[in-house]
C-alpha cells in the first residue's frame, strides 16, 4: 500500500512537472535575433549614407545663408529674410502661383437607363485617390475648384457634401488645376492610371488636357501647428 | 519521499527535452491546470503527513481539479468574465493553507525527535 501510494504521488508528480516545462517554454519567448543578411545589411547602411549626405547638405546649405546674413548690412539681411519667407510662403502653398500644368474636367456620365439617373456625385475616397496619384506621378502643386491642395488640406464627407478645405465643393462639373514639372508625362499617366476606371464606376469622366498657363489660387485660412510634435520613435516596416 | 521528487525532475527534464509549446491562447488553461495540479499535490502530501491519505481521493481530486479549472477558464472565456481567478484564488487559498499546515507539522515532528533526544539521554 505504502508502495502504491507513492507510486501514484510520483506519477502525479511526473505529469506537473511535464506541464510545468510546456507552460514554462510556452511562455518564454524567443529572444530576437538579427536575421539580415549581408545585403540588407548593405543596403541599410547605403540608406544611412544617403541620410548622411542629405544632412550634410542641408547644414551646407543653412552655413551659406548664415554666411551671407553675416556678411550683408542691414538692409540686405532684410531683404534675404524677406526672400525667405517668400521661398517658405511659396513651399507652403500660401502664394497664387502659375505654371505649366494639366487641367483635369470632372462631369456626370449620362448611361442610357430604363431607371432614372442620379446626378452623380464625387467622393472624398475618390478625390483622395486621384490626389494621392496625381502626387505620385509628379505633380507639384494641386487646386481643386479653387481650392489649394496643400499638405494638411482635409477632404471629408460632410452631410452629404464634399468639403475641401472646410468648404463644400460645388457639384459637378469640376475642374482640377494641376501643375508639374512635366506636364506631358503627367497627361500620359493620367490618361491610363486606375482613377478613370473608378470614376468611371461612380459614373464620372476624367478629362484632362494640358494647359500652359495655369494659375492656382493661394490657400485660404491658417495653417495652425500648434499641436505638432516631432515623432522621435522610430519608424517601423520596409524601407 | 525521494521517489516523487526524483520523477519531479523527470517529468520536467522530459517536458524540456521534447519541446512541446502550446499555442498562446491556451496557455491561460494550462497554467491554471498547473495550479491545480500544484494544489492537489500539496493537499496530498498534507493528507500523507496527516495520515489520512487515500490513493482514489489522491487520483480522482488530481484529474477532476484539472478539468474543472479549465473548464472554469473555458466558461470565463466563453462569458467575458474572468472566471479563471476565482480558480486561481481558490487553489492559492488552499495552496498556501496547506503548505502552512505541512510546515507546522514538520515542526511538530522535528520537536518530537528533539524531546526524544533529550530523554533518552
Amino acid at each position: 500500500m505504502q508502495l502504491r501510494n507513492k507510486i501514484i504521488i510520483s506519477l502525479v508528480c511526473a505529469f506537473t512537472g511535464l506541464m510545468i516545462a510546456i507552460q514554462f517554454q510556452s511562455t518564454q519567448e524567443p529572444t530576437e535575433r538579427d536575421t539580415r543578411d549581408l545585403w540588407e545589411i548593405r543596403s541599410q547602411l547605403q540608406v544611412e549614407q544617403k541620410k548622411q549626405q542629405q544632412l550634410y547638405q542641408q547644414i551646407a546649405e543653412m552655413e551659406s545663408i548664415k554666411d551671407q546674413y553675416e556678411a550683408m548690412s542691414e538692409q540686405e539681411q532684410i531683404d534675404t529674410l524677406v526672400d525667405s519667407i517668400e521661398e517658405l510662403e511659396q513651399k507652403a502653398g500660401l502664394t497664387d502661383i502659375s505654371g505649366k500644368g494639366i487641367l483635369i474636367h470632372i462631369n456626370p456620365i449620362y448611361v442610357e437607363m430604363d431607371t432614372e439617373q442620379e446626378y452623380p456625385e464625387i467622393s472624398p475616397e475618390l478625390l483622395n485617390r486621384l490626389i494621392n496619384e496625381l502626387n505620385n506621378y509628379g505633380a507639384t502643386e494641386i487646386a481643386i475648384e479653387n481650392e489649394r491642395v496643400i499638405n494638411i488640406t482635409p477632404i471629408r464627407y460632410v452631410n452629404g457634401k464634399t468639403y475641401v478645405n472646410n468648404r463644400a465643393l460645388p457639384s459637378l462639373p469640376l475642374q482640377i488645376k494641376v501643375l508639374a514639372a512635366n506636364p506631358e508625362r503627367l497627361l500620359d499617366h493620367i490618361e491610363v492610371s486606375q482613377s478613370r476606371d473608378y470614376f468611371a464606376i461612380e459614373n464620372l469622366d476624367l478629362t484632362a488636357e494640358v494647359s500652359d498657363e495655369l494659375l492656382l489660387p493661394k490657400y485660404e485660412g491658417n495653417i495652425n501647428l500648434d499641436n505638432l510634435e516631432v515623432n522621435e520613435s522610430q519608424e517601423t516596416g520596409e524601407e | 519521499m525521494w521517489l516523487p521528487a526524483l520523477f519531479l525532475v523527470v517529468g520536467l527534464t522530459l517536458g524540456l527535452l521534447t519541446n512541446i509549446t502550446i499555442p498562446d491562447q491556451y496557455s491561460n488553461y494550462l497554467s491554471i491546470a498547473v495550479l491545480a495540479a500544484f494544489d492537489t499535490l500539496f493537499g496530498g502530501i498534507r493528507a500523507h503527513l496527516d495520515g489520512k491519505f487515500d490513493d482514489k481521493v489522491f487520483i480522482t481530486g488530481f484529474f477532476f481539479n484539472i478539468s474543472l479549472a479549465a473548464l472554469l477558464a473555458f466558461l470565463g472565456v466563453q462569458l467575458g468574465i474572468d472566471l479563471y481567478l476565482a480558480a486561481v484564488f481558490a487553489f492559492g487559498v488552499r495552496l498556501f493553507q496547506n503548505i502552512a499546515i505541512i510546515r507546522r507539522i514538520l515542526i511538530e515532528k522535528f520537536n518530537q525527535k528533539k524531546n526524544e533526544k533529550k530523554s533518552r539521554k
